[in-house]
């Protein structure tokens, strides 16, 4: 699947070829692969154990898949590590927040900068006029970053402090901190309320409108269906659909993959 | 060639001693996830103890080893009720501090007992030993052989064939479903503690013959313990027991063709080597980190 | 108060004391306890930076102590060189071993790593005691020269005392500045969790080897102190058991906590020398310690001595 060279923009910004995983006797992904465009927001959903949070850990390179191929903007990852595509743009959320607890939501979202910044022990010691500049302009984007989630007000505090919604967003400052490319989003409506579903809906768009793509496992349908330009849809490792969020409301496998699934 | 059977007689013997060893860490970490750095000196107060019982106060051996394994495991009980049971926040480097700092509260204690000087025992018969090929086997190394050989079935029978045994592979295999079925997880906690310490104090009453027994015995041990655990895979018992038996041999032969300046490096060399290339353990399968 | 102010007041008030100590004292032995405690802190630091910041735990830490001990011993005694010159050979050593190690071992974690450093601790010890050729077997190796600027003794007294304690005050300042920058927060997001650092960008391997040479160095630079204050030296003082110590310090002191480690090294300095009891019952109390420190105060005594002070100023 070599992506025509010819036309930049119009190839997919990621795309998964033939990806299969499976652990002993599971089949977590078997056979999948499909293409996610530029600047949208694709939608991936299956029911429970269906394999979505192992797809994103084979999409950043946390699990190695046992074959297939994933091509971010045309290049293949083949065994990159994990710290590699986050450099390349590939940046993600966790089904269970994954924050440092004990540090600051600041140095959160500064360790989130780690890939966009060089200082080393050496700079640490010796603070050139440089190392403190590149310190500075850290501190700064990631304090805008808060700022865009609406999180600056507690960027002092121990980050497992805060309440359970405001975790996620903070992981999200975390994650635009890398200046991401790509942004994979684990259930990030999960344990949030009406008003802050609704207000993560709004906060996505605008994630895109920063021209980062998406792609978002969510088990909030009505969300789903109402940000995604694209959706995706995974049963017991496989792909069963592929479509427009309208499309995929009409498709038997998915009715049929969701029978007695209350979101639906 | 007899010398060839010499190494492979003592390697088996060894090999036993390690294999039981191994077992006791083994089953720990299967029912807990924990790896108890004081279980070396679980095998050195066995030996101790054994000293003690039989050859110092001349009880009948039958007595002495019964009476010695069941103070072992008390002891194991003790050991998790007072400091396993009391912690806070289980992080595997907060456990291995606690249990390092109770193999060093151990080894104090017996230096304290039982003073500094090495005590030894007599073989468990005065039989002659066996020339098998030109070689000769201890009758002690019969004793060892029989003893784990015994120990091991009856550890599968308890695994397979009873209850308890099955509620404690399901701790296992996921506490948190065990509990859900309704399996005191605590309760298998505290059993795991107390079998695999007994397991060392019995590691310790067969090894009291062949060594000097001092309270500095332990540690080197239950290093070769955990080698021959991580050999056959931590967690898996068939795979303790074999890689007791590897090690034993490994180590003989390289004392005997090489030099006995390295049987100690042997094992460590072994053990690194295993962390390095593939620390699941040669039977043991792929463990994933998961999210 | 503005960090560059808090760093003058607290490293002078720091220097003081050091200073006002080594004129004062006139006792050559509290002179040496004084030095020991030093030493001692220089390695807790060390191997605070390691288990505290970074969450790998090392029970083999002794063994660069003991490096950097018997390279410049053995390099000083049987080929004569100068003992400075040996300095820049014992810290390489020791951080070139600490790399070649690390590589594989700090792919591991938790208890494997925590077996993985402690095997290697054992081999290092085996290599001190039967190479007796170059190391003097057991019974160690005498005769080391001591330290000297042309005329001036640094071996000795309150020389020693300021060359050691000069040493703990630079470790201390390039810790606090590591700790406080992008590698300190990639080493501290590590300890929480190390897949969830690794998922957001850091390179994990690469700052975990980083900083287990860093610690080795620094315990074998205090190894050559050691080695040519003491001007001789034997595998026992790098044992297992002196790893144990080592761990012990930075425990009671507190993981992740720079002055805790001046704290728990001056606590288990001092204390076996008040209390003579500790010569027999030395492995009990020390077994007691960590495990009591473990299950009652597992953030170490520094940060709830901290606690303890605030609560009682906002009282
Ligand atoms: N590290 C692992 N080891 C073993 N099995 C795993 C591992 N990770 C995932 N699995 C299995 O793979 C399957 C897919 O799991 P996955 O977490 O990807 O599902 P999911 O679609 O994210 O489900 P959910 O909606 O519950 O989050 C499950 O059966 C799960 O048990
Ligand atoms: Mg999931």
């Amino acid at each position: 699947m070599n992506a025509p060279k010819t036309d930049e923009s119009a190839r997919p910004l990621l795309a998964l070829d033939g990806i299969s995983k499976s652990f002993g006797g599971v089949r977590a992904s078997h056979d999948v692969s499909f293409a996610v465009e530029r600047k949208s927001i694709t939608g991936l959903i299956g029911p429970n154990g269906a394999g979505k949070t192992t797809l994103f850990n084979i999409i950043t390179g946390v699990y190695s898949k046992d074959c297939g191929s994933i091509f971010f903007d045309g290049q293949d990852l083949g065994k990159s590590p994990v710290h590699k595509r986050v450099s390349m743009g590939i940046a993600r959320t966790f089904q269970n927040v994954e924050l440092f607890s004990g540090m600051s939501v600041l140095e959160n979202v500064l360790v989130g900068r780690h890939v966009r910044t060089k200082c080393g022990f050496f700079g640490a010691v010796a603070r050139l006029p440089r190392h403190r500049e590149e310190e500075r302009l850290a501190q700064k984007y990631c304090m805008e970053m808060l700022d865009f989630v609406g999180m600056a007000h507690v960027a002092k505090k121990p980050a497992g402090d805060l309440p359970f919604g405001w975790q996620r967003l903070v992981e999200i400052a975390r994650a635009l901190a890398s200046q991401p490319r790509l942004l994979l989003l684990d259930e990030p409506a999960a344990g949030l309320n009406a008003m802050e579903t609704k207000q993560l809906g709004e906060l996505l768009g605008q994630i895109r409108q920063r021209g980062v793509t998406l792609l978002l496992v969510e088990h909030d349908m009505s969300l789903t269906m109402e940000v995604c330009d694209y959706i995706a849809v995974l049963d017991q490792g496989r792909k069963i659909a592929f479509g427009t969020p309208r499309q995929i409301q009409a498709d038997k496998a998915v009715i049929a993959a969701y029978l007695g699934q209350e979101e639906f | 060639m007899p010398e060839f059977y010499q190494y492979l007689f003592s390697g088996l013997t060894n090999g036993a001693i390690y294999a039981i060893i191994a077992l006791g860490f083994s089953m720990l970490f299967a029912a807990t996830d924990l790896i108890n750095f004081a279980h070396g000196e679980f095998v050195m107060i066995g030996a101790l103890i054994l000293v003690t019982l039989w050859p110092v106060m001349g009880l009948p051996l039958p007595l002495a080893f019964v009476i010695t394994v069941l103070a072992t495991g008390i002891l194991g009980i003790v050991f998790e009720r007072l400091a396993i049971r009391t912690v806070k926040k289980p992080d595997p480097i907060v456990l291995v501090i606690i249990t390092v700092g109770a193999g060093i509260f151990l080894r104090g204690v017996a230096m304290i007992i039982w003073g500094k000087t090495a005590k030894g025992a007599p073989p468990f018969s005065k039989m002659p030993p066996l020339e098998i090929g030109g070689a000769y086997l201890l009758a002690q190394s019969v004793w060892i052989l029989g003893i784990v050989l015994a120990t091991v079935l009856v550890m599968h029978f308890f695994y397979s064939r009873t209850l308890t045994g099955k509620a404690m592979s399901a701790c296992a295999i996921n506490k948190r479903a065990a509990s859900l079925l309704g399996i005191a997880t605590q309760r298998m906690t505290l059993l795991a503690f107390a079998v695999s310490a007994a397991l060392g104090g019995m590691a310790g009453v067969i090894i009291a013959p062949i060594t000097m027994n001092e309270y500095e015995m332990g540690a080197i041990l239950g290093l070769k313990g955990f080698c021959a655990a991580m050999l056959g895979g931590l967690g898996n018992s068939w795979g303790a027991v074999v890689g007791g038996f590897a090690l034993g041999i490994a180590e003989a032969m390289a004392v005997g063709y090489v030099s006995s300046s390295m049987k100690d490096a042997v094992a460590f060399l072994l053990l690194l080597l295993i962390l390095y290339v593939r620390p699941t353990g040669i039977l043991g399968g792929k463990a994933i980190a998961r999210f | 108060m503005k960090p560059i102010l808090r760093n003058i007041l607290v490293y002078g008030a720091f220097i003081g004391v050091v200073a006002a100590y080594g004129l004062l004292e006139k006792s050559t032995y509290y002179l040496q306890l004084a030095t020991f405690v030093g030493l001692n802190t220089l390695l807790a630091v060390g191997l605070n930076m390691l288990m505290g910041y970074a969450g790998q735990i090392s029970l083999g830490h002794a063994a660069f102590y003991g490096l950097g001990a018997y390279v410049s011993g053995m390099l000083t005694v049987h080929l004569g060189w100068s003992p400075w010159a040996t300095l820049p050979c014992a810290l390489f050593a020791a951080g070139a071993v600490a790399y070649v190690v690390g590589l594989p071992t700090l792919r591991l974690t938790g208890y494997y790593l925590a077996m993985g450093t402690l095997g290697f601790g054992m081999i290092v010890n085996i290599l001190f005691r039967e190479f007796r050729r170059f190391t003097g077997g057991p019974s160690g190796l005498p005769g080391l020269p001591e330290l000297t600027i042309g005329s001036i003794n640094l071996s000795h007294g309150a020389n020693a005392l300021f060359l050691v304690w000069g040493c703990v005050i630079v470790a201390f300042f390039i810790c606090e500045r590591i700790v406080d920058s992008r590698m300190g927060r990639a080493l501290r997001a590590i300890h929480y969790s190390e897949r969830a650092a690794a998922a957001v960008g850091v390179n994990t391997a690469s700052a975990k080897l980083a900083i287990f040479v860093f610690a080795a160095v620094i315990a074998a630079l205090a190894g050559f102190l050691y080695a040519h204050m003491i001007t001789f030296i034997s595998p026992s003082t790098f044992n297992f058991l002196a790893s144990v110590k080592l761990v012990a310090m930075v425990v009671i002191g507190g993981m992740a906590s720079i002055w805790g480690s001046l704290l728990g090294a001056s606590l288990l300095t001092l204390l076996p020398d008040f209390l003579h009891v500790f010569a027999e019952y030395e492995m009990i109390i020390y077994g007691l310690i960590l495990m009591l420190v473990m299950i009652f105060f597992p953030e170490g005594l520094f940060k709830n001595l901290v606690k303890l002070y605030e609560r009682a100023k906002n009282r």
